[in-house]
């Protein structure tokens, strides 16, 4: 309930109290990406890319749940692995490859590495996380590189 | 027709759907929870299978019974939920902790998660010790016969030492209201409701530290640099921004570094080097040692030496000077322990962390050892007239004048750095938030606590009030003086080590202070609930056999002879204990086998794959130039290949991540 009038008041005028009468209402971008939760990570566009209805970024309330959900603290390991893999993959073609890699560490770094150096970094991610050598990251590279990493489950979350 | 109806007419989605029908209500929808599929989908999902299920015929009382319990569970879950929605709404200091992680990052957070939950721990300890024991007492008339002045708040001592604080206050006979009324005896209820409480403890305790230990314990052959860490796992929980440009200015040097520690040979030492090296190590550890063992050398003749001054001298304020000198000492030498960094070199600033956080403990820990030695070595069989009330009076003072040290150094000290820092010396400004001395500052006191509950009921009380204080004050030191940290924290695996420290020294140590108090010592004559007795234990003895004379409570003395007394019983319980704990091992160590076995196929697979693709693309170029029909069989033969090797890919690495996960078991 709580989330719902979270995403009430994104948009009064658009979303009415009794959300059953007109279910699919969509709350455009820019005002999603201006909540406070969001406003500063570098990568909001594509989360709210990769939750949204259409892939262009404006959400219905389904939506809006399903990703605060999956960011949440009780989310299995699983899906949050899949959607973080969804995030990263820019170009959406299921594989991170060398240009998704170069597209996260700019957004991360903004601008305090130069072009070689970024370039030098996509590589060693490569070197390191692709097991089966065919120069980007299928799902499964990725998810095994997390069981790795122990502090995912606590960083990618969102707090609401 | 929308994609997710699409994907149901497949092979793959009518698969889905018939696995998912024989399953139990609640398994469909924990399976139907973790699809990564879009709510809209999973809802229709769970349509279609409900259907489906309706449609199969099935026996009348078997439906009836699984309909029933199926109901039950429906309740008890939708129950089970929306008392967690209510817990979560009243629980306390949410929204400070989430502007706390969103402006200094997770690591300092844990700290205050940490305080929260060890306030959780006083809460419980108080309520117990309220309930059984304190309440009893208060309805018995009770004589005061000092005079209350200020003083006492400090000390302990004066008129506090006649109330339900101190043990010497508890009557040890048994209370009864009216002549037939229920008979409440108070020695066995203070000696159980203390044990009963430090079990759950304990037992609380280990199950946090498994459940830690578990998520966060890292297979040293796993390990990776950590480029791609640091990469995927950004902290999604900053919301600041200022905090995010910080954090993404201290991301990029990290690379930086990483990224020239790569690049560069390992610098190999001379010999000289090494020596030199090794011998500031061995110099640093000698003197942390010395110090240490000097403070508490101190410390020692100060308690003895206070002693026979307070016996020549009235001063009831004099008392204060030894737990003056304790806090002293808490202040200023882990600082002087810090300094050492300028001279030890590291290879790694994680052993830097490590190996201050080992001397603080150790120093920490001594001081606490030596105090209870000379409490329960001089104190107790000195002729005072009640020697368990002194002990928890010097404890009370402990507490108190740690947590005025702490309430100074965060008022005084925090706030003059950064007024210094702004006129004068800008560098001194940039504080950051020091985790590991204030964590173990924080499990210093609950040590304090946990070793005088026995002689100070009410202390849980002292100390929920000491941490909700501090965590308010602590709060606002860090938001008016503080930056977000330069340096990379693990948070998680720092976590770990804290309740480990928790655990280890300070908890066990407490319950093997209080094991010796109860077993060798012998308790005041002329007050206290164990009053006369030759030890403390004595009384569960007497109560043993005053039940062997009433005929309905047998099986608790059979209980108590053959399986607490007994040794055999205890051998035999090691015994399984061991051989279960073996066998896990066995398990675990099979399973890293396979894992490396599987680990290495993939790689060869993948090496399969780039030749056959090669091969591919050269017999296409090659059927462009020449005769294609000669060709085609190859190509096909080829192509076929290939997506075998590509099905074995995937389906191997699907099973690597899944034994990974079963051997360390991360998450949910």
């Amino acid at each position: 309930m709580r989330l719902f009038y979270r995403y009430q008041d994104l948009a009064p005028q658009l979303v009415p109290l009794d959300y059953t009468s007109c279910p699919a209402v969509k709350v455009p971008y820019e005002l999603i990406g201006s909540m406070p939760e969001l406003k500063d990570n570098p990568f909001r566009e594509r989360i709210v890319q990769v939750f949204s209805e259409d892939g262009d970024g404006h959400m219905t309330l389904d939506n809006f749940l399903d990703m605060f959900s999956v960011m949440s603290g009780m989310a299995p390991r699983d899906l949050k692995a899949y959607y973080a893999f969804r995030i990263y993959d820019f170009n959406d073609d299921n594989y991170i490859c060398a240009w998704d890699l170069e597209q996260t560490v700019t957004r991360l770094t903004r601008g305090e590495l130069s072009a070689e150096e970024i370039s030098l970094v996509c590589e060693k991610v490569l070197d390191e996380a692709d097991s089966d050598h065919d120069g980007r990251l299928s799902l499964e590279d990725f998810q095994s590189m997390i069981l790795r990493a122990p502090d995912f489950l606590s960083t990618f979350h969102i707090r609401i | 027709m929308k994609e997710i109806e699409l994907y149901l007419l497949s092979f793959a989605g009518q698969k889905l759907i018939t696995s998912l029908i024989p399953m139990t209500s609640r398994d469909r929808i924990k399976t139907i929870r973790n699809l990564p599929r879009t709510m809209e989908e999973k809802r229709r999902l769970r349509n279609i299978v409900d259907k489906e299920k309706s449609k199969q015929p099935h026996h009348t009382l078997h439906s009836c019974w699984a309909h029933c319990l199926d109901s039950i569970s429906l309740d008890y879950r939708r129950s089970k939920s929306s008392l967690s929605e209510f817990f979560s709404s009243i629980s306390l200091w949410q929204k400070t902790l989430k502007v706390i992680g969103g402006k200094f990052g997770t690591s300092v957070l844990s700290y205050f998660n940490f305080l929260k939950w060890l306030l959780k721990f006083n809460i419980f300890s108080f309520i117990v010790n309220f309930s059984f024991i304190i309440i009893p007492q208060l309805t018995l008339p009770g004589r005061n016969t000092r005079p209350f002045t200020g003083l006492e708040i400090l000390t302990g001592a004066g008129s506090f030492t006649e109330t339900v604080m101190y043990y010497g206050f508890y009557t040890n006979s048994t209370i009864r209201h009216g002549s037939s009324g229920p008979s409440y005896d108070m020695q066995l209820a203070y000696i159980f409701t203390i044990g009963v409480s430090l079990v759950i403890c304990f037992f609380s305790l280990l199950y946090s530290m498994a459940k830690y230990f578990r998520n966060n314990f890292i297979n040293p052959h796993l390990y990776s640099r950590g480029i791609a860490k640091l990469i995927f796992c950004w902290d999604f929980t900053v919301t600041h921004e200022k905090a995010v440009k910080l954090k993404q200015k201290n991301l990029s040097t990290e690379i930086r570094e990483n990224l020239s520690e790569i690049l560069q040979e390992n610098v190999k030492f001379t010999f000289r080097q090494q020596l030199a090296r090794f011998s500031a190590h061995i110099a640093a550890w000698l003197v942390s040692t010395g110090v240490a063992i000097a403070c508490c050398a101190a410390v020692y003749y100060l308690a003895e030496y206070n002693s026979e001054f307070l016996k020549t001298h009235t001063n009831p304020g004099a008392v204060l000077l030894l737990p003056f000198v304790v806090s002293c000492i808490n202040l200023i030498v882990p600082r002087f322990y810090s300094m050492f960094g300028l001279v030890e070199r590291y290879e790694m600033p994680r052993h830097e962390v490590y190996i201050l956080l080992i001397r603080n403990v150790f120093l920490k820990m001594s001081i606490i050892g030596i105090l209870c030695y000379y409490w329960l070595n001089t104190v107790a069989l000195s002729d005072e007239e009640c020697w368990e009330t002194l002990i928890g009076q010097e404890i009370y003072r402990l507490l108190l004048m740690d947590f005025v040290f702490s309430l100074a150094n965060s008022v005084l000290g925090e706030f003059l750095r950064r007024i210094i820092g702004m006129r004068f010396i800008k560098s001194l400004v940039l504080q950051e938030f020091d985790i590991a001395r204030n964590v173990l500052e924080l499990i210093y006191a609950q040590t304090l606590v946990w070793i005088g509950i026995f002689f100070c009921p009410l202390l849980p009380l002292i100390q929920m009030i000491s941490l909700f204080i501090m965590f308010y004050v602590k709060n606002i030191s860090l938001r008016m003086n503080f930056q977000p940290s330069n340096k990379a924290w693990r948070a998680s695996q720092m976590i770990t080590v804290f309740i480990l420290l928790l655990f280890f020294p300070s908890f066990t140590g407490a319950l093997s202070i209080l094991a010796i108090t109860i077993w060798r010592l012998k308790p005041s004559a002329t007050c206290g609930p164990f009053r006369g007795l030759p030890f403390f234990i004595q009384s569960i003895y007497l109560w043993i056999d005053t039940l062997h004379r009433r005929s309905g409570y047998m099986w608790v003395v059979w209980i108590y002879q053959n399986l607490i007394g007994s040794v055999h019983f205890f051998f035999i319980l090691t015994l399984i204990v061991l051989i279960i704990t073996y066998l896990y091992w066995q398990i675990t160590e099979g399973r890293k086998v396979m894992i490396r076995l599987l680990h290495e196929q993939i790689i060869n697979e993948g090496k399969d794959k780039m030749f056959l693709i090669e091969k591919l693309t050269k017999l296409q170029e090659m059927e462009k130039i020449e005769n294609p029909r000669a060709l085609i069989l190859e190509r096909r033969q080829t192509e076929v290949r290939l997506h075998v090797v590509l099905g074995t890919l995937g389906t191997q690495t699907c099973l690597l991540v899944q034994s990974a996960s079963l051997n360390w078991p991360v998450g949910s």
